[in-house]
């Protein structure tokens, strides 16, 4: 028993949630250096479904695949003097523009229309189009093995760091006060004074998910009296869905300008006033790290799936066309893609941005935009205003119905800071600025290794849970030398994607274990010392396969020796201002006390 | 107790053995036999191969810019047998033989997509070798015969000509693109190869017959029909896992399908 300083025993309840208590057998081996040796024949029994669970469980190889269905919708429309642009819009006044171009002759009449779906859509299709990806006069010659990656890159990314510091900014929606913070912060409010249940409250209103509980406490980033912790005496307003929004406090007469109405401030959660060092919440910006090329990349049609909104399309009559030629533009289509990688991604030396073990990819799409007709404007610094990212308490307009400033190109908070390429065409020469040559720019590729921001969220040691407070979306403007949609080119109106689309490849447990290093064997490294428990805490992992009793789990296919989950993902590409929480999820009733 | 032992006095030493039971190994041994019981089971039930596919596309020629791959198929009037006088030409790249016997597709089966043109389509067959003794086709492509290029037909003397389909194909990432990629093993470990050889041959769904194709017309060859069969009726495809594409070569090693088309001629049998 040369092992039995190693031996811990455990009762078969504490393995994980819903293990049950087994007799346990232990066999005591002898000490010996000799093996019998089993003469004649030997038997063994085989498990086909042990096998194939063994198998499972030591597959670290994951080939991530996933099918967008994109959804858009066209709707800035604009004008260009550019002939291979202005020769391929979908025309919103092709009659009036005909009309004047014939009585006129002049040949700079504005024909208004949007850009095609060509110049959003995962794979262009317009490979030949004369004028303007063939000669004569092409704005680019198009290279076919680039069609799926003109537009958009595809990467598979996971959540590799946090980021403290990041400046953030939201406006609240009642009083359209600007709330400034750094998100390591927390969670920024407005003070609103209430009576609610008949008691004097202080409502704290939030621009973003509060996450917070009744009874559990919040730490101020102001205090009163020398405290600045808070019990959490109840949720929300009288207005629908303002739980997750609004927290309260008892205003028990707090004297003073603290609480006045219209104050401002960040708020952490915190769970146990007894230790609040343990059990505080930390806010963060998660970065993720890319873990593929853009040409590991395989995006296909998904076969003869489309959306339900269908395409919109139209004759353009020869008539009709600055150019005399007849063709049909194409405003929005419906197909669907499907992602997949000829990379194989291995997890287990992987650790994410909490030092655990890895159980979520994400599917990264980034606008690259190489046809040029974003973005283009110099940012004085001999590069251009590129892509700009922010979190969806970003999206809403503002109170003029325009970008919140937070979208601004004097706001360097919102670069993403991918760099920019730029090109200009021959035949572009006298359409740009000061007769010259368009600059067209574009987001170049992001490589292998990358790190580029995420989502906003909120992590807890004691309840050792990551929560996404708030989804990044990225947002594209037109580049007005190219394509001009208004006269605002310092904040545009444009389109927002979300970036990152989370695949689930493991899961922990929904409850929390916890144990001591001298009594309990395989305590795992990425467990928590509670100073709250005394002992160390953590989540399980469950296996591959394994669903508990509450749906919590995974089960995706096994074969070849390697995992292939898959996740559907409704891409959007968001106009300003456009409602853009498509799920309404409807609350349950509530039931008072006397129902 | 009768007296059936005899003992006599030795001469010399002698000696007993005595049998003991020892059922205990070496050290070690057992643990042997352990190993080679899991490579048994392992032979057994099999462990887990790998048989996912890459996708390999036509590798870029012109400083990377081009991508298509071109097959052009020419069919033989048959209505006038190989012979010595039989020349290039009367290999042409069309459907259309009236005068063939059989005739070929009618401009009319071609242009309304009738089920004999549309069940008919040209077979890409991948072997391992060109020896046809020993060779293993371990994959197939097959290319439609409504992808491809047009020519000027007419259906009705009482209308103007309309276009109908040739055997051109230009294969690329966009447009036509059923035929252009080769899906093969991901894993080179499972089965390492990595070079083919491509034949070709057309089914003919008005006869129900496979036509097949050589890589050159039997035109040029001084015995129309004794030849070399590894010559003339493969090319080889060579993928590189580095890249996910591969290249064509002629049997003198030249690449071949990039820029100019990849021939193939229909083979007469005498």
């Amino acid at each position: 028993m040369g092992n039995r300083q190693d031996i811990r025993v455990i009762l078969g309840s504490l393995r994980y949630k819903s293990a049950p208590n087994t007799t346990l057998l232990f066999n005591v081996p002898l000490i010996q250096t000799e093996k019998e040796n089993v003469e004649f024949d030997r038997s063994i029994d085989v498990d086909l479904e042990q096998v194939f669970d063994d198998e499972r469980q030591n597959s670290d190889i994951i080939r991530p695949t996933c099918k967008f269905s994109l959804l858009f919708q066209n709707v800035y429309s604009g004008f260009t003097n550019y002939p291979p642009f202005e020769n391929n819009l979908y025309y919103l006044n092709s009659a009036s523009a005909a009309a004047l171009q014939c009585l006129s002759g002049a040949t700079t009449i504005s024909w208004t229309g949007v850009p095609q779906y060509n110049e959003f859509d995962f794979i262009r299709t317009d490979y030949n189009v004369s004028g303007y990806t063939q000669p004569p006069n092409e704005h680019l010659t198009f290279i076919p093995k680039s069609a799926s990656s003109y537009n958009w890159n595809f990467f598979v990314s996971y959540g590799y760091e946090n980021d403290y510091t990041k400046p953030m900014r939201a406006t609240d929606k009642k009083t359209n006060i600007i709330l400034n913070w750094i998100v390591g912060d927390g969670i920024p409010f407005i003070i609103e004074n209430t009576v609610y249940n008949g008691r004097n409250t202080v409502s704290f209103r939030c621009p973003v998910k509060h996450g917070m509980s009744v009874g559990e406490f919040v730490k101020l980033s102001f205090s009163y009296n020398g405290t600045d912790l808070f019990q959490i005496d109840s949720l929300g307003v009288s207005t629908f869905g303002s739980e997750e929004y609004v927290f309260n406090i008892i205003d028990v007469g707090y004297l003073g300008g603290t609480f006045d109405d219209g104050v401002t401030g960040t708020a952490k959660r915190v769970i146990l006033q007894d230790n609040e060092l343990d059990t505080i919440s930390t806010y963060y910006v998660r970065r993720n790290k890319i873990l593929t090329e853009s040409e590991n990349a395989v995006l296909v049609k998904a076969g003869f799936e489309q959306n339900i909104f269908g395409e919109k399309k139209k004759y353009e009559s020869s008539g009709f066309t600055p150019d005399k030629v007849a063709r049909v533009s194409v405003k929005e289509g419906s197909q669907s893609y499907t992602l997949s990688f000829n990379k194989d991604i291995r997890v287990n030396p992987i650790r994410d941005n909490q030092k655990r073990p890895i159980t979520e990819l994400f599917f990264t799409v980034i606008y690259k935009g190489y046809f040029g007709w974003m973005f283009g404007i110099p940012n004085g610094s001999g590069s251009y205003y590129g892509l700009k990212q922010g979190w969806e308490f970003n999206l809403p307009l503002n109170s003029f119905g325009a970008p919140d400033y937070w979208w601004s190109n004097s706001n360097s908070n919102s670069d993403t800071d991918f760099p920019m390429g730029s090109y200009t065409t021959p035949i572009s020469s006298g359409y740009g600025p000061a007769s010259g040559p368009i600059t067209f720019t574009y987001v170049e590729s992001i490589k292998e290794g990358d790190i580029v921001d995420g989502d906003c969220c909120e992590w807890n040691d004691y309840d050792q849970k990551e929560r996404v407070i708030s989804n990044i979306f990225h947002k594209l403007t037109f580049n007005p030398f190219s394509f001009r949609i208004g006269v605002n080119t310092a904040n545009q109106l444009g389109y927002y994607y979300q970036p990152h689309h989370v695949l689930t490849t493991r899961v922990y447990s929904d409850y929390i274990e916890d144990g001591d290093i001298r009594s309990v064997v395989g305590i795992p490294d990425y467990s928590h010392f509670s100073t709250t428990k005394n002992l160390f805490i953590w989540r399980d992992l469950y296996p591959y396969g394994f669903v508990d009793s509450g749906g919590i789990g995974v089960t995706y296919p096994f074969l070849n020796g390697v995992h292939y989950p898959f996740k559907n993902i409704i891409f959007r590409i968001i106009p300003e201002g456009t409602n853009y929480n498509e799920q309404t999820i409807i609350a349950e009733p509530t039931i008072d006390p006397c129902e | 107790m009768s007296n059936k032992f005899l003992f006599t006095i030795p001469k010399g030493d002698k000696s007993i053995d005595l049998p003991i039971e020892i059922k205990w190994d070496f050290y070690g041994r057992d643990d042997s036999i352990e190993l080679y019981e899991e490579e048994v089971l392992v032979d057994i039930i099999g462990v887990a191969k790998d048989f996912e596919i890459l996708r390999f596309s036509h590798s870029p020629y012109i400083s990377n810019q081009k991508t298509e791959i071109k097959y052009d198929f020419y069919f033989y009037d048959s209505s006038t047998p190989v012979s010595a006088s039989t020349v290039s030409t009367d290999w042409v790249n069309s459907y259309l033989f009236p005068n063939a016997n059989p005739s070929g597709f009618s401009s009319t089966q071609i242009y309304y997509y009738e089920k004999p043109f549309t069940k008919s389509f040209f077979k890409l067959d991948f072997y391992d070798t060109k020896d046809t003794q020993s060779q293993t086709n371990y994959f197939t492509i097959i290319i439609p015969v409504q992808q491809g290029a047009t020519e000027s037909a007419s259906i009705s003397p009482l209308r103007p000509n309309v276009n109908i389909r040739k055997p051109s194909y230009t294969l690329d990432f966009v447009g036509d693109k059923e035929g252009f990629f080769i899906y093969w093993l991901k894993n080179e470990a499972f089965l390492n190869i990595d070079t083919f050889y491509m034949s070709a041959k057309f089914f003919d769904g008005r006869l129900g017959v496979f036509v097949k194709m050589m890589n050159e017309p039997q035109s040029v060859l001084s015995d129309k029909f004794i030849f070399e069969s590894s010559r003339y009726f493969y090319n080889k495809v060579v993928l590189d896992y580095t890249t996910k594409t591969y290249q064509v070569f002629d049997y003198l090693d030249n690449r071949i399908g990039a820029g100019t088309p990849i021939k193939w001629y229909e083979y007469i049998n005498p």
